[in-house]
C-alpha cells in the first residue's frame, strides 16, 4: 500500500502547565485507509503519551471521539486522513466548539448534557396505554417517523457547530431539539405534541438553519429538520411569540400578493419594537431602500390563492 | 444562454441594485434573462415551518412555469437558491410527495415534470458561461483589491439538495474574485451564517454574528465582502450599523452585490449598478478603481 507522510497541527492544553492553547505539529506516515483516529493513537505511542483525547468503539456508534478536524466537528473514527489532506493539506485537530477545554482534545460536554436534559429526554409513559400487553411497540411506521432521531449517538458534534449556541446560550441546541422532536412523535408519550409548549424558552425560534447540524452529523440525523419540524407543530399550537408571529405574517403576505412584502412582516412580526429601527428605516428611505407596504400582486395570483386553499384542505384533513 | 430568471422577492424589493446590477450584467454578457413574472415568493424556508406542503407546492408552481417555457431557472439569491433546489430533492426523492404535489398542481392546470435545473448567478458563471470566458471581458480588473467572500449557508449545505461544491473548502467565489482580479481574503466566517433568518427574532444575536464575521474579514485586510444572497446583504450592510454598535467596534466594510462586483470589472459604469444604495459606502472601493 501506498504510503505518504502528513502534517497535523494539534491543539494542546494541559491546565497544570499552560496558560493557554497552543498549536503542536507532528508528522505522521499515512495510507490511504488510516482515520485520524489511527493517527492521533499512532502519534501518542510513538511521538507523545501525553496526548489526550477521548476514544472507544472505533466504529462511529460510541460518538466518543468526535472532535474539530479543519475547523469542523467530525468523528475522528470516520473521518479519512487522506481526504482530509488532500483536501485541506495538513490536518488542524481541536477540541469541539461551545464547550470549554479540560485538556488537549478533550472538552467538557457539561453544558451539552444540561441542555439535553433540559429537554426531559425521556418517555413519560402514558399508564391509559397499559393493560393486558406486556410490551407497548411501535408499528414500523411509527418507528419511521422517530426512527431518524433516534439514531443520535450524542457525539456533540450538532452542538460544536452550532453557529447561534455560540453567541445565544439560552438556545438549547440542535441535539436537543432533535431528541425532543424524538419523544413529540412518539404515540407511547404521555406529553407528546404538548411538549411544544415549553419550547419558546429553549430557543425553538434561534435556530437559523444554517445547516451545520445536518452536515455535521456522523449519523444522518438532520437536526435542523426535526427543529421546523418542531415550529410547525408549535406555530399550529397557537404559539403567540415572534418567532410564530413571523411565520404567519408570511404567509399571509405571500397568500396576498404572492411576494414576500418587507415592510408588513417587519411591521407584523416586531410590533412596537419597529420604533427601535426608526432611525435605520428613515435612513433606508433617502436611500431608495425601503420597501413599499402596498406592493402589486403578480399576475395569476389567483393560482397561488388556490394552492393555499388546497394545502390547508389537506392540512385540515 | 437563456433562463427562465427567478430573482427573488427582496431583489425587487429593498435591495433593487441587486436586480438593476443583474440586468446591467446578463445584457453586457449575453445571457438572456426571462423573468418568470407570475412566480411566487420561495418561502424563504419560514413558510414551511407553517405548512410544508404549501412551501413544496408554491416551489413546484414555479418549477412547472420553467419547464412549461424549456427552460432552466436562474436565481440571484441564494435562499431562494436553497429553497427551491430543497423541495426539487424531496420532489426528485419521494413518489409520494411529488404525486401528491401533481394533484395539487392539477387544480390550476400544471404539472411538474421533474425536467428542470435550478441554479445560482455564481454557478452558472462558472459551469455554463465559463470562466475562461469570462476573463477576456474583464476590462476593469480589481487590481489592488482584497476581496472576502462570504458564502453563507445556502449554496453550501445541506450538500445532498446542492451538490455543486465542497462545502469544507469552497472556492468558486475565490476563482471568480481571482478572474475578475482582485485578491481573496479568507477569514473566519465566510462559511456561517449571517444571522438575517433570525434578526426579527433574535436580533442582539443576529447582530453579533454579523459584526463578528465583518470585523474578521475588515482584519484580515478585506477592502470590500461580496455575498451572493440579498438576504445575507441585508444583515452585513443595511444593518451594519446596528452591528458595529453591537461588537463595539467601528467596522465600516462594504459589502457588494456578486452582480455588482461582476458589473464592475466588465466595464459597466459604477453608477449604473446601484451602490449609491447602499448603507456603507463604497468610495474608497470605486476610488482604488
Amino acid at each position: 500500500m501506498e504510503t505518504q507522510e502528513a502534517v497535523f497541527r494539534i491543539l494542546r492544553f494541559n491546565p497544570e502547565r499552560d496558560e493557554k492553547p497552543h498549536y503542536q505539529t507532528f508528522q505522521v506516515k499515512i495510507d490511504s485507509r488510516m482515520t485520524v483516529l489511527d493517527a492521533l493513537e499512532n502519534i501518542k505511542h510513538e511521538q507523545d503519551s501525553s496526548l489526550t483525547f477521548r476514544r472507544s468503539c472505533r466504529s462511529g456508534i460510541c460518538g466518543s471521539c468526535a472532535m474539530k478536524i479543519n475547523r469542523l466537528a467530525k468523528l475522528a473514527c470516520k473521518a479519512r486522513v487522506k481526504t482530509e489532506a488532500d483536501k485541506h493539506g495538513e490536518i488542524l485537530v481541536e477540541p469541539m466548539e461551545n464547550m470549554p477545554p479540560i485538556r488537549d482534545l478533550v472538552a467538557d460536554m457539561g453544558e451539552f448534557w444540561r441542555e439535553i436534559e433540559r429537554g426531559n429526554p425521556w418517555l413519560v409513559w402514558d399508564e391509559s396505554l397499559a393493560g393486558s400487553i406486556k410490551e407497548n411497540l411501535l408499528t414500523n411506521q411509527q418507528q419511521q417517523i422517530s426512527g431518524k432521531l433516534a439514531d443520535c449517538i450524542m457525539c456533540g458534534a450538532c452542538f460544536s457547530d452550532c453557529v447561534s449556541r455560540v453567541f445565544d446560550k439560552n438556545f438549547n441546541g440542535p441535539a436537543s431539539l432533535a431528541k425532543i422532536h424524538r419523544f413529540v412523535t412518539d404515540p407511547r408519550d404521555k406529553e407528546g405534541v404538548k411538549r411544544v409548549h415549553g419550547l419558546v424558552e429553549m430557543g425553538l425560534w434561534s435556530c437559523t438553519h444554517c445547516y451545520f447540524c445536518w452536515s455535521q452529523c456522523p449519523r444522518d440525523v438532520r437536526p435542523v429538520s426535526a427543529i421546523s419540524e418542531l415550529r410547525v407543530l408549535s406555530y399550529n399550537s397557537l404559539d403567540p411569540s415572534q418567532g410564530a408571529r413571523h411565520v404567519g405574517a408570511f404567509k399571509n403576505s405571500v397568500e396576498s400578493s404572492g411576494m414576500l412584502n418587507e415592510a408588513t412582516l417587519y411591521l407584523k412580526t416586531m410590533r412596537w419594537n419597529t420604533l427601535r429601527d426608526l432611525g435605520l428605516v428613515l435612513k433606508m428611505a433617502t436611500k431608495g431602500k425601503a420597501p413599499s407596504p402596498f406592493p402589486r400582486p403578480i399576475p395569476k395570483i389567483d393560482e397561488v390563492r388556490a394552492l393555499f386553499r388546497v394545502a390547508k384542505e389537506i392540512r385540515e384533513k | 444562454m437563456k433562463y427562465a430568471y427567478y430573482p427573488g422577492c427582496v431583489a425587487k424589493s429593498s435591495a433593487h441594485e441587486l436586480y438593476d446590477s443583474t440586468a446591467r450584467v446578463a445584457e453586457k454578457l449575453g445571457i438572456e434573462l426571462v423573468e418568470l413574472v407570475a412566480a411566487s415568493c420561495c418561502g424563504a424556508g419560514v413558510i414551511n415551518e407553517g405548512d410544508p406542503f404549501l412551501n413544496v407546492v408554491l416551489n413546484a408552481r414555479t418549477f412547472a412555469m420553467a419547464e412549461n417555457m424549456d427552460l432552466d431557472i436562474l436565481t440571484i439569491c441564494s435562499t431562494c437558491q436553497g429553497v427551491m433546489r430543497q423541495v426539487k430533492w424531496q420532489l426528485d426523492n419521494d413518489p409520494g410527495l411529488a404525486a401528491k404535489t401533481n394533484e395539487a398542481l392539477a387544480k390550476i392546470n400544471m404539472r411538474y415534470k421533474g425536467r428542470v435545473k435550478i441554479k445560482h448567478l455564481l454557478w452558472t458563471l462558472i459551469e455554463d458561461y465559463g470562466l475562461s470566458k469570462l476573463e477576456p471581458q474583464v476590462v476593469k480588473p480589481l487590481k489592488g483589491l482584497k476581496v472576502a467572500s462570504f458564502y453563507g449557508c445556502y449554496l453550501l449545505r445541506p450538500a445532498e439538495a446542492l451538490q455543486f461544491e465542497d462545502q469544507e473548502e469552497p472556492a468558486s467565489l475565490e476563482r471568480l474574485i481571482t478572474i475578475l482580479g482582485g485578491e481573496p481574503v479568507h477569514y473566519e466566517g465566510e462559511t456561517k451564517c449571517c444571522g438575517f433568518p433570525i434578526l426579527f427574532v433574535q436580533r442582539e444575536t443576529a447582530f453579533e454574528m454579523a459584526g463578528n464575521y465583518l470585523n474578521n474579514a475588515k482584519q484580515k485586510g478585506a477592502d470590500f465582502m461580496v455575498t451572493p444572497c440579498p438576504l445575507c446583504h441585508l444583515s452585513l450592510d443595511t444593518y451594519q450599523m446596528k452591528s458595529s454598535k453591537k461588537i463595539q467596534a467601528n467596522i465600516n466594510l462594504p459589502v457588494m452585490h456578486l452582480s455588482q462586483m461582476v458589473g464592475l470589472a466588465v466595464g459597466v459604469e459604477p453608477e449604473k449598478l446601484g451602490f449609491s444604495k447602499h448603507m456603507v459606502s463604497m468610495e474608497k472601493v470605486l476610488r482604488v478603481l
